[in-house]
């Protein structure tokens, strides 16, 4: 009597040419059976069965005689209900036993897998974010001498979208404010620079190293010197505190970034002078402006300049950008202006009543020669 | 046909003697020399897609050259790299081939590719593996001398060493000892296999030889 179905597997013996061959597997009555192309035929009783599980695949069952003498092994899929049918339930119990122990040898290793997987992937973004705010840091240690190189750089391949003005009234004007204001800057040896471009446009901006670029158009928003005064400020600390070189540092990429923490700054200075060229110089982060408000505000007061100018300055701007936002580029690249009013006002009543001495401007007079182009008269 | 296996092991070649209506399938490119009255006609490695996925994850040709002879003649295969050079006969039962190893075989073979899984991968061993199965000889090559073994408990080969295996040979991937001495000890990831079934091995592996060779270079 023959059994419900046959197989493909093998069989291990002694018995064979080279120990091994392919064979054909029926379930008999009897017991498995094998039967090798040659035409060699084995028989291993239900009774004297030992069940092993394994090969490359994981799920090759092995029914092996008490002595190992005759191995007779199966991986199709079926063969394991196949198995404990034909052998009346005898070896039901092993086999569910060997293939319970493989789903857990299994789960254990997706478990595995799963880790050393989410392992690798939290080192290697702890790796890339680690190398990115050390070199974020770095930069802080290099020479400022650094800034000054992208600064130039940068400024040179700029389009600053008008001429610039030489009208010694309006530039010596606002270059006597730089110059009150650079003896309180918190990094000394650096040369602040002013340039004052005429074009319609209510911006000023600072480029790392110290050049200040002011526009006539923001000259004639300004009802006061105070009030330009804080701008100049604001943009001046943003220089000294390097917040340039630390934009640079969040924009480069991983390779720029290992460059930067072992000291090779080409790559820096190469990246550096191309963003300021081609992005929007004021785009800081909201941290960056506050601390450059902040730091405005003591510069000023520490140079007997109403430092409220700055305040006064934003809500003009503040008021004015509904009618025309586009135009006022300085304030509408500077956002959460009435956060940064308060703080401002917060940082004011915290320094009391000093008692500040008024820039000695015709404000007038720079405002309508600025206004004018600028030209010498 | 008749087969001999000359200068074994360090630059061995498999030299055939075909008769009349003898065929013998071979990897691309093995042939060294071989008589006039031999044929050689080339075809898809198993069809086109069966072909591409050889060439890339099994690392076999796109190609298999099929020789034949309406007379007799004699036929000279040979691999690319210095090594010994095994013949095994197939009986119904399958051999896994690591990448590359495969050299030649009967008609009666059929050659195929099986899944190796990622601890294979992850022991360098490639992510498929070459499945031989079916009746005749099959001609396997590897890299320095060839020895093998009967696996019965578990047995340790450094990886990169292994060239052929049975589909009943149970594969783990584990650390040669500790982490110290897995890292250090130049062992690194080690192959353990288990038994029942019989493993060929190479004397040298490929890694090892690029490793001394990029020591030499700067």
């Amino acid at each position: 009597m023959t059994g419900e179905a046959t197989f493909p597997g093998g069989v291990f013996s002694e018995r064979i040419d080279d120990g091994r061959a392919g064979a054909e597997i029926e379930l008999s009555v009897a017991g498995v059976r094998a039967r090798t192309p040659d035409g060699a035929e084995f028989l291993l009783p239900y009774a004297e069965c030992r069940l092993e599980i394994g090969g490359a695949s994981g799920r090759m069952i092995f029914c092996r005689n008490r002595d190992r003498s005759l191995t007779i092994f199966c991986e199709e899929r079926t063969f394991a209900d196949a198995l404990s049918r034909a052998s009346g339930g005898l070896l039901s119990e092993s086999l569910g036993e060997l293939l319970a122990a493989r789903r857990r040898e299994s789960r254990r290793g997706w478990w595995i897998a799963a880790s050393l997987a989410l392992g690798i992937a939290a080192l290697l973004v702890a790796g890339f974010w680690g190398v990115r705010v050390a070199a974020r840091a770095a930069v802080h240690a290099m020479p400022v001498a650094l800034d000054e190189k992208i600064g130039e750089l940068a400024l040179k391949s700029m389009d600053l979208g008008g001429p610039e003005v030489h009208d010694p009234l309006v530039v010596g004007a606002l270059q006597a404010i730089v110059d009150r204001l650079a003896p309180h800057a918190a990094v000394s040896g650096l040369e602040f620079r002013l340039r004052v471009v005429d074009a319609p446009i209510v911006n000023a901006f600072a480029l790392p190293g110290g050049p200040i670029v002011v526009y006539t158009g923001l000259i004639g928003k300004a009802a006061g010197a105070e009030e330009v005064a804080g701008v100049i400020g604001h943009e001046m600390a943003h220089v000294t505190a390097r917040h340039g070189l630390e934009r640079i540092a969040d924009s480069v990429g991983i390779v720029t970034a290992v460059q930067i923490l072992v000291g090779d700054t080409q790559g820096l200075v190469a990246f550096g002078a191309e963003l300021f060229t081609l992005a929007s110089v004021n785009s800081y982060s909201r941290r960056q402006e506050m601390a450059a408000d902040e730091e405005a505000v003591r510069m000023l007061h520490a140079a007997g300049i109403d430092p409220a100018g700055l305040a006064r300055f934003f809500e003009v701007l503040d008021r004015e950008q509904g009618d025309l936002p586009s135009a006022v580029s300085w304030i509408s690249t500077h956002p959460q202006n009435q956060a940064r009013i308060a703080q401002i006002r917060g940082r004011l009543a915290a320094l009391g009543e000093p008692s500040y001495q008024p820039l000695a401007v015709d404000w007038a007079e720079v405002r309508r020669r600025a206004a004018g182009g600028g030209q010498v008269e | 046909m008749e087969a001999e296996i000359r200068n074994k092991p360090s630059f061995a070649n498999l030299r055939l003697q075909l008769a009349r209506g003898d065929r013998l399938i071979a990897e691309a490119d093995a042939m060294a020399s071989m008589s006039a009255a031999i044929e050689i006609k080339t075809r898809w490695n198993g069809g086109f897609a069966k072909a591409v996925l050889k060439r890339v994850f099994g690392g076999e040709s796109l190609f298999v050259n099929e020789f034949s002879t309406d007379s007799e003649g004699e036929l000279v295969l040979t691999q690319p790299f210095p090594g010994d050079i095994e013949c095994i006969e197939l009986k119904g039962n399958t051999l896994f081939l690591q990448p590359g190893a495969f050299l030649a075989c009967e008609p009666g073979v059929k050659l195929g590719l099986g899944w190796a899984g990622w601890r294979s991968f992850i022991a360098r061993e490639g992510l498929f593996r070459l499945k031989v199965s079916g009746s005749g000889h099959v001609w396997f090559g590897a890299y320095g001398g060839i020895f093998t073994r009967e696996i019965g408990e578990e047995y340790i080969v450094d990886s990169g060493h292994l060239v052929a295996y049975e589909p009943s040979i149970r594969i783990r991937i584990g650390m040669a000892g500790g982490v110290f001495t897995s890292f250090f000890s130049g062992e690194g990831l080690v192959t353990r296999v288990g038994g029942p079934g019989r493993i060929y091995m190479q004397s040298r592996s490929f890694g090892g030889l690029a490793a001394w060779a990029n020591s030499h270079l700067y």
